[in-house]
């Protein structure tokens, strides 16, 4: 007799709950967004102006708005090769034989657990021209200036190296966790064939953790998406929009120049740019 | 089965769009209806007062102080930092509970009154029943004016600020001969003797616009006083030769070595403020608000803030030199530094107001403003009282400060930020710093400011 299926049994009313909380939570949010999006408002005068999509055509007009678009690009792009490469190399080394391996896990993993708002005061410090770092080169003789975070050249790589310096404890983690689910008898097998380190590195190991590579990555791009703390606190986007990332601006827009509906555009296309990063990504790990 | 999981889903997104449709039901020009503006004085009043100014334990202070006079009113002060007060405003007052008494500024400073004044009441009819029909006369034009949003009153001005001038380490000069600086090269010079001695010359956070906007706005000043405000009013054009000229003024800055290294990378709060305060830097561009740190007791605070366990040194203020070689020098400009505002949610409108009034338009109120000299006060009939105000070092502080600030208050019509719409102001913050880093000419600087226009 064939079984009758029903929202009960196949466990729909077991989901409804978060569903709901969801729909109302996430989805209403979204469509609020959207909805003001076609609107010209300062977020508290009773009166708000329907514009269409003129905030979309300004958005794709504005220098501003792709400034930070390739700010995001570039930023997701270098972060995410040097911050895993160095989370790859070091929970390699960790698997071999190396002394005091728990001291070495505490002192990669501790920046990951550190509040950015906490260590931007710390990092606005050293990478001031009167700063901790400028004392230092000019204690050792060596001729340069710290003035990196007030030229728009320099000051979005500053900002990388924070993120890659507080991150990487990440990937690491994720990685040698990763590299302990690999079979220790392929990778003898591999060495009994006469594969070196690097080789059985490079051909046995980094494939074994590619759905660890696709999940860093996905989480790459949600984070340099949603990239606020950091700029915000050390450059407040500048110099020149030099650090300027869509949070930062749809910040700016929505909170500092009170253009609501612009700002929710903004937002609409940064979930858009989320939505296409979590396809490609999701796309990459089934290996298409 | 599928039938009925495609209804729940339906259901679920009708649901969603007609809490979509309720939450924006006021547009296409319809007004929400207006608050209740009728809350009568009750016997006693439990209000917040919300700002990010001047900061405790001052606000505080004032509450105590105007505790005296008014016992039965409990006022809790309600502080954000300068930079998050607009978003931390802004949701309370459209949520409509828990504001009572909020801080706005002019123009596009943070909580300007152009967007938060449309939470507040019309403090007209109040002020004319406290201080007479001729209450304009009474009171710092300014703060009237600025404050006044589609002909109403909307917040009562407690003090004024007034900016285009520098602050000097005088102690600083005395000790390495110094002169004071008047024009370019002098402002210079003192850099330079001071660079050699391990010193920072003159200080600035470039990497926080509003006081780049100042700087800017002292050139433009130094070159043709007023024009900047006649640019702001939309009477000249920012592509005027002026603000070019002004502009290479401001790059030069960089470029001959006034700025000290790095001056876009760091703010003025905290960085600037505290090499300023801690002696490794001799002159910085601060307001008459700075004139506070001449009370020996309030500077001792804030340089311990700054890491500095010194003892007080005499700062004084200087006009700005004059760079462009003009002789237009002295001139500064003024905004309300902060106006109380009454919400239109308020629990106790009439208790709230009391406190406004009191603080904006009461002799005992503005006295204490005025002895704080953290403001000047906004009622013509008070000033500090210089036989109690003792200053650091009166010898060599007395007389400027006095100048300064009696100079300052006679100043004519020049606001700060107040006729600064939201949208100059972001673009003048990115003209300034992409001017001063070089990846921006001055032409084309000036001509984006008048894109704004």
């Amino acid at each position: 007799m064939k079984k009758k299926l029903s929202i009960r049994n196949n466990g729909m009313v077991w989901i409804l709950p978060a569903f709901l909380f969801l729909a109302v939570m996430i989805y209403y949010s979204i469509l609020f967004t959207f909805n003001l999006s076609t609107m010209e408002w300062d977020g508290l005068s009773p009166v708000r102006e329907r514009v269409g999509l003129a905030n979309y055509a300004k958005m794709f007009k504005d220098l501003v708005f792709w400034k930070a678009i390739r700010n995001t690009v570039v930023y997701f792009a270098i972060t995410f090769v040097v911050q895993n490469l160095l989370g790859f190399v070091f929970a390699a080394i960790l698997h071999s034989d190396v002394k005091l391996p728990t001291v070495h896990k505490c002192i990669i993993f501790i920046p990951t657990i550190l509040a950015p708002a906490t260590m931007a005061p710390v990092f606005r410090l050293m990478f001031s021209p009167q700063g901790m770092l400028q004392k230092f080169f000019d204690t050792v003789h060596i001729p340069i200036t710290v003035d990196w975070l007030s030229k728009p050249q320099t000051a979005l790589y500053v900002l990388m190296a924070i993120v890659v310096w507080e991150f990487t404890g990440m990937s690491f983690i994720l990685y040698y966790a990763a590299m302990s689910q690999i079979d220790k008898e392929m990778l003898e097998a591999a060495q009994i064939d006469g594969a070196g380190n690097i080789r059985t590195l490079v051909s046995m190991v980094f494939p074994g953790c590619k759905g660890t590579t696709v999940s860093l990555a996905m989480l790459g791009v949600i984070g340099a998406l949603k990239t606020f703390d950091i700029p915000y606190l050390i450059t407040t986007g500048g110099p020149d929009h030099a650090t300027e990332f869509l949070g930062t601006y749809i910040y700016r827009q929505g909170i500092r120049q009170s253009h609501l509906g612009y700002a929710a555009a903004l937002s609409v296309m940064l979930l858009i740019m989320a939505v296409i990063g979590a396809y490609f990504t999701n796309k990459a790990n089934k290996g298409e | 089965m599928k039938r009925r999981i495609s209804a729940v889903l339906a259901l679920l997104i009708a649901l969603s769009l007609v809490l979509a449709a309720c939450a924006t039901g006021s547009t296409g020009g319809e007004a929400a209806a207006p608050a209740d503006s009728s809350a009568a004085a009750s016997g006693s009043a439990d209000l917040v007062w919300w700002g990010w100014t001047p900061g405790s334990p001052l606000n505080e202070q004032y509450i105590a102080e105007f505790n005296k006079a008014f016992p039965d009113t409990k006022i809790t002060w309600k502080q954000t930092t300068v930079d998050d007060y607009d978003a931390a405003i802004k949701p309370a007052l459209a949520n409509g509970e828990g504001v009572d008494i909020f801080e706005v500024s002019a123009g596009s400073a943070n909580g300007g009154v152009g967007i938060f004044g449309g939470q507040a009441v019309s403090m007209d009819e109040a002020l004319k029943n406290y201080l007479g029909d001729d209450y304009a006369d009474k009171l710092n034009e300014a703060s009237l004016k600025s404050m006044t949003v589609n002909g109403e009153l909307k917040a009562l001005g407690v003090g004024t600020v007034y900016a285009g001038n520098l602050w000097i380490n005088q102690d600083l000069f005395d000790k390495y001969n110094v002169k004071v600086p008047t024009n370019f090269d002098e402002w210079k010079q003192a850099c330079d003797t001071f660079k050699e001695n391990g010193i920072i010359g003159f200080v600035q956070g470039a990497g926080q616009g509003a006081f780049n906007m100042d700087t800017y706005h002292a050139i433009c000043d130094n070159i043709q006083p007023g024009l900047f405000t006649k640019a702001t009013r939309g009477e000249a054009k920012w592509t005027d030769p002026v603000f070019v000229q002004a502009l290479d003024l401001w790059k030069k800055l960089f470029d001959e070595g006034i700025m000290q290294d790095g001056a876009l990378g760091i703010q003025q709060y905290p960085e600037a403020n505290n090499m300023f305060l801690s002696g490794q830097a001799a002159m910085v561009m601060m307001g008459s608000w700075y004139t506070m740190n001449c009370l020996p007791d309030t500077m001792r605070a804030n340089m311990e803030a700054a890491s500095s366990t010194d003892e007080p040194f005499a700062m004084v203020p200087i006009n700005f030199p004059d760079i462009a070689g003009t002789g237009n020098v002295g001139y500064v400009f003024c905004d309300i530094d902060y106006a109380t505002a009454v919400s239109q949610n308020a629990s106790d409108i009439q208790a709230a107001t009391d406190f406004a009034l009191w603080l904006g338009a009461s002799e005992e109120g503005q006295q204490m403003i005025a002895d704080s000299l953290n403001l000047v006060p906004v009622l013509k009939s008070v000033s500090p009282n210089w036989d109690k105000v003792v200053l650091t070092n009166p010898e060599k502080q007395n007389k400027p400060v006095q100048e300064y600030l009696t100079n300052a208050m006679a100043n004519p019509d020049n606001p700060r930020f107040g006729g600064i719409s939201a949208d100059l102001n972001q673009a003048m913050m990115d003209v300034l710093a992409g001017v001063a880093s070089g990846t921006l000419s001055s032409a084309d600087g000036a001509a984006r400011l008048a894109e704004v226009e």
